[in-house]
């Protein structure tokens, strides 16, 4: 092998593992924002992930434009998340072990009532930006890059909203400390409302976003709850943005470099199997101080 | 009497009335194939089995508090076990090999990821997230091993015989005789189980879920406890897959699966999580209703079943055993 494959080698798992980092970057910022800002593990992420391609799916299918598709999932998912709140969630915050098996019965639900209104089909969504930009030598796919770009910026925005404004400060100072945050008269019923339905919007966009890559069905999901929650948990619970960018490099990366080894179901297996140990060494995630 | 509590007591079942329970269902059981035949033979050990499974999480969840979505996984490892141990060609013995290398192979994975996790600490939800992981890895080691097991299309296992040294063996073919089999092994289980929960090792079970750091403080090495109900409950649930394989002759990668996991959750909350008699009926009785209903309307008895889980979580902690527990105490309370 010359020097020139060799480099051509790496350089392409190098791209690769950029687009698939913020891919998973994206699928865990919904669990992540609900998971690091008020306690709540959101077991149904998964299924709204699935809900989220779904409805753009269905969208599409009524003639919307991708675009118009993908605002309309936000906003249903998004609504789905308001409507299991108000019901159920808000009931149990104290109760973190009851939140996990509330929200499992709710993926339950979801993920029933998915197949009932889509039936079990797998769906395929037409990708709206067949080209590729060469690059290198290299020919990377529009609509990829365009959601590694999104998922950006959208961290990008995330950490604006919690870092420079001051709803953001008062969430942040939620976190820390419930009971004086509301003595200081932060509406706290409210403030974990406005959080679970932005993380229930978030997964729904990445559902919505990701729907062209994936072939879409019922459970689709599932693997991407157990891979956000590896992504934040490696990451560190908690630190928001580097944290899921961290844990996102590290469990699509390695994907990535064990994928060019061996299959795809065996890289997979290697990568949740890795990330359990270092969840037993490192239980605040890999860059924190113990 | 005051009735003035603290806490709201857990739901708390009469030990002696669960025994009595105990007796009736085990002799109806016992006496069932005498009278029926059919389908109902056939396919009862398999719900007896779903039930052993139940309670290798009834033990697991409702004494110790550790809550495992990998049940599946375990019980997948047990079915394959038996598979490849039938399909080695060892002779008569094979049936027994399946089912010691599942007892193996479940304590032996068991006590691996249990020390290894518990030793540092990792609980509760991240406990919970790891054995989902652990199903979803052996699901996907099971469809791409596929020269091994079959991939998707899955392993056909034949019946086990039953080999009784000088006496012969018996051929498990036919329905009652694997009834048979099945059902002893169902209360052998139930009883060792029991026993367990009722020795001091089960009260520090307890302890350890009311409160790991008294119960650490008091010098008791929580982490040791939980490991060893762990691996009881994995050897448990991979011997039941041993039994499934054998029963059912056929294994596939979808008893590894989320769907199958979730399941057994569900049997265990609503047969009762604080009582194995109510696991065991709770699969028993909740995997032969998913069963009859499924052929009325899959989809929509998922639907409920969903519903009905959400409602046992927020209003019926101890599910049927605990309302029936709380029904009867209140029953002798006005008495006495």
């Amino acid at each position: 092998m010359t020097h020139e494959t060799v480099f051509h080698a790496i350089l392409s798992l190098a791209i690769q593992g950029t687009l698939i980092t913020f891919v998973y970057a994206l699928a865990a910022l919904g669990l992540a924002v609900v998971f690091g800002l008020i306690g709540v593990i959101n077991m149904a992420h998964g299924a709204m992930i699935t809900l989220g391609a779904y409805f753009t799916w269905a969208c599409l299918s009524a003639g919307l434009p991708f675009a118009l598709a993908v605002l309309v999932a936000v906003a249903g998912v998004g609504l789905v998340g308001l409507i299991v709140e108000h019901a159920l969630i808000r009931h149990f915050y104290d109760k973190p072990f009851e939140t996990l098996l509330l929200t499992w019965g709710l993926f339950l639900i979801l993920t029933e009532l998915i197949k009932i209104a889509f039936g079990s089909d797998i769906r395929t969504i037409p990708t709206p930006l067949p080209s590729a930009i060469a690059f290198l030598g290299f020919h990377i796919p529009e609509y990829e890059a365009l959601v590694a770009l999104l998922s950006a910026a959208l961290l990008g925005a995330i950490g604006l909203v919690f870092y420079k404004t001051s709803y953001g400060i008062k969430i942040r100072a939620l976190t820390q400390n419930r009971e004086v945050a509301g003595l200081l008269g932060l509406n706290v019923a409210a403030t974990y409302k406005i959080v679970f339905v932005a993380g229930a919007m978030l997964a729904g966009l990445a559902g919505a976003l990701m729907s062209p890559i994936l072939s879409i069905d019922p459970t689709i999901g599932n693997i991407y709850l157990v891979r956000s929650f590896f992504v934040v948990i490696v990451g560190g619970i908690g630190q928001l943005l580097g944290g899921t960018l961290a844990g996102s490099f590290l469990i699509g990366g390695s994907q990535t470099i064990f994928g060019a080894f061996s299959s795809q179901v065996i890289a997979q297996t290697v990568v949740f199997a890795l990330a359990i140990v270092v969840l037993r060494f490192r239980p605040t995630g890999v860059f924190k101080e113990k | 009497m005051s009735n003035t509590r603290p806490v709201a007591p857990a739901p708390r079942i009469d030990l002696r009335s669960e025994s009595a329970a105990a007796i009736v269902v085990f002799a109806a059981l016992a006496l069932l194939p005498l009278m029926m035949g059919g389908y109902v033979i056939y396919v009862l050990p398999q719900y007896l089995i779903y039930g052993v499974l139940a309670m290798s999480l009834g033990m697991l969840w409702g004494y110790a508090g550790i809550l495992s979505f990998g049940q599946a996984a375990f019980f997948a490892l047990g079915a394959y076990a038996m598979g490849l141990a039938m399909k080695a060609g060892f002779g008569a013995s094979d049936g027994y090999l399946g089912l010691l290398a599942a007892i193996v192979i479940g304590a032996g994975l068991a006590f691996l990821v249990g020390y290894f996790l518990f030793s540092a600490g990792v609980r509760d939800i991240y406990f919970v997230l790891i054995t989902l992981a652990l199903s979803i890895m052996v699901q996907q080691i099971a469809i791409s091993q596929s020269s091994l097991t079959g991939g998707f299309n899955g392993m056909y296992i034949p019946r086990m015989d039953l080999a009784l040294g000088p006496f012969g063996s018996v051929s498990l073919a036919h329905d009652r005789a694997i009834y048979y089999l099945v059902l002893p092994v169902t209360i052998a289980i139930y009883a060792g189980l029991r026993r367990l929960t009722r020795s001091d090792f089960g009260k520090v079970l307890v302890g350890i879920r009311e409160n790991e750091g008294r119960t650490l403080s008091l010098g008791f090495e929580t982490s040791w406890y939980k490991t060893i109900a762990f691996t009881i409950s994995g050897a448990v649930a991979c011997l039941a897959g041993a039994l499934y394989g054998a029963h059912a002759e056929f294994v596939s990668p979808s008893l590894a699966s989320v769907a199958f996991s979730t399941e057994v959750v569900i049997w265990v909350a609503i047969g009762g999580r604080q009582s194995l008699l109510g696991a065991l009926l709770g699969g028993l009785g909740v995997a032969a209703l998913s069963n009859y209903l499924d052929g009325l309307s899959p989809v929509f008895w998922q639907l409920i079943l969903g519903g009905i889980f959400v409602a046992v979580i927020i209003a019926f902690k101890g599910g049927i055993a605990g309302a029936l527990g709380r029904l009867v105490a209140r029953k002798d309370g006005t008495h006495g």
